[in-house]
């Protein structure tokens, strides 16, 4: 097969895979449990891929993700019931004021390193967490909110289960290629390289705290969009949805599935909300099944199932990301495409 | 399987309606509930579960011309898993109702769900004040706060307490505990002198309690469950503060008096189910409690699971003999007096529950009521 068509080939068939056969599996069931269900993995794959960058990628340590993804929903259902804007004005807005709550968070935790930082992170989760649940005037505290927009996109509501799979599969779709770009290039291997020596990285001359700042904006505004679908999808948001242990939550999945692997997010992600899905019938032993999966998993594969080094060879090989050398007249270009 | 078992009952029922055949096996109506099993409010749940069951085995012992499954669903008390049960009862056509779930905030985004699909669902504990408004397919049976509040505000304020302090506990329930008492204390030209909100699980009560003993109020009024309740009492005693205190039906759990000891004495609150109530059909709740679970007396809780399982089975006999949800669901708007061991229960035109609140007081390590 020829290099170039490859990656076309590959992205088809995924294209095919979650807008083609799952919403045909699902339209032939025709089971609202089954569509809601694909919906919260789509929202789930994306939280986890967004954490991927920030913390798979560029090595921070993030556990407050879901104060993120906290911030995205609370604007959507305020920005919806207050203000009265449909889903196409909330979903970009909650993007960027959850992008915009992580530069601030940002700002003054860059120079923190390894543990400093996550523990930094830990308490910033928290604060957020508290703000929502006490400040009642604004987010309606422990009362949370009733969104009683659905997914209104141009004028059409798409609420209906099909329909609401398509926007999910979309959204997360794009929002998944824009995190693919940016962790498999140029880009890319600078975080790598922050991740690995940020003192050396700042020696070769990259400018470490704005590729930090950036990572991180990136990946709070992608947990706001998966924030936005949450709270339109789900109809009412409460502060209990985005407190610690849906951090914890997110954070097993990107180590699951594979730290630094875009694919391993993903995979890490299905499995820890389909699985719990999957044993129901099992009763009040499918949490210790959960754990159990857990623990082997990273006993037995503990760079995840899909770990960094095969997910890079597969986005080389598969996508066409390889080293080329065709290159410019001075020589051979390196890296990624 | 269940699903040839109904037909096979239904054909079986069939031969006898006609030929009087001896042996039949009963058709069988479902029903859901969505509770959590696991997670930080298992003992809630399984609670409710007990409850559930010991109610349906009378039921189906009966001599009803059907029988009724309940399928239990583990919610964990997470909004995600709530509203993916929710769909997964709306899509089985078989069930007709739902209870559940326990937490406001899990009941409500599942309600989402239930009102677009049309299905009724009775919660036996979902306190907040927009749950019942989110469409005609929500009820519930807990007393909310708008007639415990008032109801409390007005026996305080008649045993001669003018200055009250406040606490309750931060969340959507905590929130209407301390508005509606407020709201009727000040009506009635009482003084709040102090309120302030805690979180769950709150370890050290020590500063609330001694900034509220700086204001001197002549008692307090608690919005909190048994843990925090216990605590809260206990570190009163070990500061020496001695001011009545006053809680909603909430409290009311023996595992209050088991945790506190002696520091819960003196403790008044209101209830709708006191296990000490000799009336028939609740000593036998209580006796079979105690048998199918080994613990001591069921608290206010299981006693509002136990007769939200019942409203919905007398729900589902009206609807008889062919139950659908939009049938159960007028069955259940039309409950009057039905006779439960949380006293009477009336479904208002807002779906809200009325009933009848008994005052108690610790004594001796007992709930035992009082008339003042």
């Amino acid at each position: 097969m020829s290099d170039r068509l490859r990656p076309l080939l590959v992205v088809a068939a995924a294209l095919v895979l979650v807008l083609g056969v799952v919403p045909a599996v699902l339209g032939a069931l025709d089971r609202s449990y089954l569509y809601q269900v694909a919906n919260l993995a789509l929202i789930f794959v994306l939280l986890a891929a967004s954490m991927h960058l920030v913390t798979g990628v560029a090595g921070l340590l993030q556990l407050g993700h879901a104060a993120f993804y906290g911030i995205g929903a609370y604007t959507a259902a305020l920005l919806a019931t207050e203000a009265g804007l449909t889903f196409g004005w909330t979903l970009p807005l909650s993007g960027l004021s959850a992008a915009f709550v992580a530069v601030l968070v940002a700002l003054p935790t860059m120079r923190l390193v390894s543990i400093y930082f996550a523990v930094a992170t830990l308490g910033i989760g928290q604060m957020i967490y508290l703000v929502m649940l006490n400040w009642v005037p604004v987010t309606k505290g422990p009362n949370g909110i009733l969104v009683t927009s659905g997914l209104e996109l141009f004028g059409y509501d798409l609420s209906a289960s099909a329909p609401a799979y398509f926007v999910v599969a979309i959204i997360t779709l794009v929002s998944l290629w824009v995190i693919h770009r940016l962790s498999h290039s140029y880009y890319g291997n600078a975080l790598r390289a922050l991740r690995e020596d940020d003192q050396c990285a700042d020696a070769m001359g990259l400018d470490t705290v704005r590729l930090k700042i950036e990572s991180f904006a990136v990946s709070g505004f992608f947990a706001g969009i998966a924030g936005a679908l949450w709270a339109h999808t789900a109809g009412y948001i409460s502060p209990a949805d985005f407190a610690f242990p849906q951090s914890i939550l997110i954070l097993a999945m990107v180590v699951v599935g594979g730290l630094g692997s875009l694919p391993g997010a993903v995979i890490g992600a299905l499995i820890l909300i389909l699985l719990p899905e999957v044993l129901r019938p099992v009763g009040d032993f499918r949490n210790i099944i959960v754990g159990g999966v857990l623990f082997f998993s990273i006993l037995l594969m503990p760079k995840g199932i899909i770990g960094e080094v095969s997910a890079l060879d597969l986005v080389r090989r598969q996508l066409g990301g390889a080293w080329r050398g065709e290159g410019t007249k001075a020589g051979p270009e390196v890296g990624w495409r | 399987m269940d699903r040839r078992n109904l037909l096979i009952g239904a054909g079986l029922a069939a031969l006898v309606a006609s030929g009087g055949m001896a042996f039949a096996q009963q058709p069988v109506v479902k029903l859901g509930y969505q509770l959590p099993l696991t997670g930080n409010t298992a003992q809630y749940g399984q609670d409710f579960k007990n409850a559930a069951e010991i109610a349906l085995a009378k039921f189906n012992s009966s001599g009803k011309p059907f029988k009724v499954e309940i399928i239990f669903e583990d919610s964990r008390s997470d909004a995600k898993e709530g509203i993916a049960i929710a769909r997964k009862f709306v899509d089985n056509k078989e069930i007709v109702g739902v209870l559940g779930d326990f937490t406001s905030g899990v009941s409500m985004a599942s309600a989402q769900v239930y009102k677009s699909a049309g299905m009724p669902q009775l919660s036996q504990t979902a306190s907040h004040p927009d749950y019942a408004k989110i469409s005609e397919w929500q009820f519930r049976n807990i007393t909310t706060q708008a007639q415990e509040g008032p109801y409390n505000a007005n026996w305080m304020l008649e045993r001669g307490f003018k200055k009250i302090a406040v606490i309750a506990e931060q969340t959507d329930w905590g929130q209407t505990v301390v508005s509606n008492f407020a709201d009727e204390v000040k009506a009635k030209g009482g003084e709040i002198v102090f309120s302030e909100f805690f979180n769950r699980g709150l370890a050290d009560f020590r500063p609330i309690i001694t900034k509220i003993a700086r204001e001197k109020p002549d008692a307090i009024y608690t919005g909190f469950f048994y843990e925090d309740g216990a605590q809260f009492l206990k570190q009163m005693k070990q500061l020496g503060v001695d001011i009545p205190v006053y809680s909603t039906s909430a409290a009311y759990n023996q595992k209050l008096i088991e945790l506190a000891g002696a520091d819960a004495e003196g403790m008044h609150l209101t209830a709708t189910f006191l296990p000490s109530n000799p009336a028939p059909h609740v000593q036998e709740f209580v006796a079979a409690w105690k048998e199918k679970t080994g613990q001591a007396e069921p608290g206010q809780f299981p006693a509002q699971a136990y007769d939200a399982v019942n409203i919905m089975l007398a729900a589902v006999e009206k609807a008889w003999p062919e139950p659908t949800r939009q049938k159960v669901r007028d069955a259940l708007a039309a409950t009057k007096d039905f006779p439960g061991v949380t006293g009477d229960t009336t479904f208002d035109a807002n779906r809200e529950p009325a009933k009848k609140l008994t005052k108690a007081v610790v004594k001796n390590g007992q709930f035992v009521a009082v008339t003042d």
